[in-house]
């Protein structure tokens, strides 16, 4: 078996599991923690309105904090828009995505998405430079920060070398992009890239709370 | 609307004296490592452990932070308040604590002694914070567990120390008990006010506060004045008069629980169907918002901030007020507990609508307003001096940039955390009660024809 056959087979499958697995071992933890009921009279009834406007309205911050949040903000949504734009709107992805799932939707072209994971990286780098500098980001950083820093930068570089055909032969670069999406497949569910994810239930409880106290955050 | 200064300076020389009497720590090292978990443990919600597991260390709360952004100093990152709640949730709570463990160090003894000046002196739990965090963490509810973890092991500031016990063995503050309460009832009606003192029954039970009996004496007098011309049926009660809760802010649970079951009983033994909190920031989410869980039922009775209160009969008619005029140039701190907290901003804007002023908003108003610095027992810690004062900075650019002439405020303790930062700092801005400028500029007699009720006998009238 060759790398890159290990990095299509065994290994992606492997990955996949991983990453469902423990997804679902660590929302079921928290979901399965007992919830109290509160005994307070409300202001407001519709918690649920409350929590569920807050998922959407977190992602753009209230006028009082855009410019001391603007750095993170321009290069959270360069990051994030990024990334999407690469994994789900590059025409081979598509097609991987096609034999995985039997689905495909239309790609952007080539250049569009080069300059994208350009853009991905860039951000990235930016992110770490921030991170090593800044004397809060400094202080609250930890481990997890950095590997899981790394471990999304790695696809993105392996990606953008496979594509240029820099470094090495095809087949070879293709097996290290295909190894270290997987290693980010799998270390997904550990560390803060579940953000992805817990991102809904943490804003949705803020939410609530806020929304039974009558305050619209 | 003046504040008698000698018994001002009299007071300031009592809070520097608290510290002094605190009451020693008898836990052993290991004991104090115990409550702390124990209480960590008990106070975890499942809401507060999927914002632990979410956060991505972003920092952006930081800048939300009245003492970060006035020290630049990143240890105050709210954020990092957190981390020994965080660390032992990774390691003792957490689905993925077996991994967790490996990497995630243990509390120690000098971590909390450390952690006692971010959750106390350098945390009002303005939850400012909590409006920036792009995932929706409520840092400030998290301060509070572990202020009470702290508090378990005996291990708080010395002056809330001081009080929390003193609320304990006496349910007195400052001296001020029952008896000295009495004694100050009798001193309003001596100016002439009739005042209601632990009567059978009533609709309305009015609580007050040690500041307002110690300093603020003409707040409680236009309170009482109000509640008159209001024609309410109200009383005090000489065993539940007390809305401070020292318990509540030094995280000492049982005397939270204690200060709050005496208002409870208060307001049980005379019907009240509303209990009005005086102008008192952290009592408000005190009884609004905690004790119907401390109690482990519903309350039996509503709970209205004495502004939300004046702010219904406005709406209904039943207050009316005089226009002072656009002469008068104000603008209003919001007291963090009231109004971002408890959704009750609102109100004090309409008395000062009402009351026909220019009235100035300042920039980061309302919901997202500064904390004074001083709140959560801030403004009673000694060594926290300096570090309030810095953070007071902020609200003189934030009110002389509104060209106001006076600030209004509706919270007794930021009231006293004003006066001590205008004087250390020379300001010159006036600082006024919102209920004694309502008071004073109540219409008196308004005719009996139109009028309605702001209190509800039946339901919740929100």
């Amino acid at each position: 078996m060759t790398l890159l056959e290990f990095a299509r087979g065994p290994a992606m499958s492997w990955a996949l599991i991983i990453l469902v697995a423990g997804l679902t071992w660590r929302l079921a933890g928290l979901l399965l923690l007992l919830r109290r009921r509160d005994l307070s009279r409300p202001r407001n009834t519709h918690t649920w309105w409350g929590g569920f406007r807050t998922i959407f309205t977190r992602f753009w911050p209230h006028r009082e904090f855009l410019r001391p949040t603007a750095f993170h903000l321009a290069m959270g949504y360069v990051l994030h828009i990024g990334l999407f734009v690469v994994v789900f709107l590059f025409v081979p992805h598509i097609l991987y995505f096609k034999g995985l799932l039997g689905i495909s939707w239309p790609g952007l072209p080539n250049k569009v998405v080069l300059l994208a994971g350009a853009l991905t990286l860039g951000a990235l780098v930016a992110f770490l430079v921030r991170r090593l500098t800044h004397p809060v980001m400094r202080t609250i950083s930890g481990w997890d920060d950095y590997f899981s820093w790394l471990v999304v930068t790695l696809p993105v570089v392996t990606g953008l070398m496979a594509f240029s055909h820099l470094g090495a032969r095809y087949e070879t670069l293709l097996a290290w992009h295909l190894l270290s999406v997987e290693l980010m497949l799998i270390w997904l569910p550990f560390g803060k890239l579940a953000h992805a994810v817990l991102f809904i239930p943490s804003r949705a409880q803020l939410g609530a709370w806020f929304q039974r106290r009558g305050v619209r955050a | 609307m003046s504040v008698n200064m000698e018994n001002f300076q009299r007071f300031a020389e009592a809070v520097k004296q608290l510290g002094s009497e605190a009451p020693a720590c008898k836990l052993t090292d290991e004991e104090c490592l115990a409550a702390v978990k124990e209480t960590f443990a008990r106070r975890l919600t499942p809401a507060m452990a999927v914002q632990l597991e979410s956060c991505v260390h972003c920092g952006q709360c930081a800048e939300a932070c009245h003492y970060y952004v006035e020290t630049g100093d990143p240890k105050y990152t709210p954020i990092r308040k957190l981390d020994l709640l965080k660390r032992f949730y990774r390691r003792e709570m957490s689905p993925l604590r077996w991994l967790h463990r490996l990497y995630t160090r243990d509390i120690t003894l000098d971590d909390l002694s450390q952690w006692q000046e971010l959750v106390f002196d350098s945390c009002t739990e303005c939850a400012r914070c909590s409006m920036v965090c792009p995932m929706g963490i409520n840092i400030a509810e998290m301060v509070l567990v572990n202020r009470q973890a702290l508090a378990a092991a005996h291990l708080i500031p010395p002056e809330l120390r001081t009080m929390a016990q003193e609320q304990a063995d006496n349910a007195s503050l400052f001296g001020v008990g029952s008896e000295q309460f009495t004694q100050m009832v009798k001193q309003l009606e001596a100016q002439g006010l009739e005042v209601h003192l632990d009567r059978e029954q009533a609709d309305i039970l009015l609580l007050t506060s040690v500041v307002d009996i110690l300093l603020f004496n003409d707040v409680l007098a236009a309170s009482v004045k109000l509640l008159n011309l209001l024609e309410k049926s109200w009383t005090f009660s000489s065993e539940g008069f007390e809305a401070a809760n020292f318990g509540f802010l030094s995280g000492v649970e049982s005397v939270q629980k204690a200060a709050t079951e005496r208002v409870i009983r208060a307001a049980r033994a005379c019907g009240a169907k509303v209990v009005i909190v005086p102008e008192c920031g952290h009592a408000y989410p005190s009884l609004r918002w905690e004790a119907a869980n401390l109690e482990g039922e519903p309350l039996p009775f509503e709970v209205l901030a004495i502004s939300e209160f004046l702010g219904r009969e406005l709406k209904v008619g039943n207050l009316k007020l005089k226009k002072i005029g656009r002469q008068k140039k104000v603008s209003f701190h919001d007291p963090c507990k009231v109004s971002r907290h408890s959704g009750a901003d609102r109100d004090p804007r309409e008395l000062l609508r009402a009351l026909d002023v220019d009235f100035r908003e300042p920039e980061s108003g309302g919901i997202m307003n500064w904390c004074c610095g001083g709140g959560a027992g801030v403004f009673l810690i000694n060594r926290a001096a300096d570090l309030r004062q810095a953070a007071f900075r902020r609200k003189m650019k934030q009110f002389d940039a509104t060209g106001a002439d006076s600030v209004v405020l509706s919270c007794g303790s930021c009231r006293l955390n004003f006066m001590v930062g205008a004087q250390r700092a020379n300001w010159d801005k006036g600082i006024e009660s919102l209920v004694e400028l309502v008071a004073a500029n109540v219409v008196e007699k308004s005719p009996p024809a139109d009028r309605g009720s702001a209190i509800q006998t039946n339901g919740d009238p929100s």
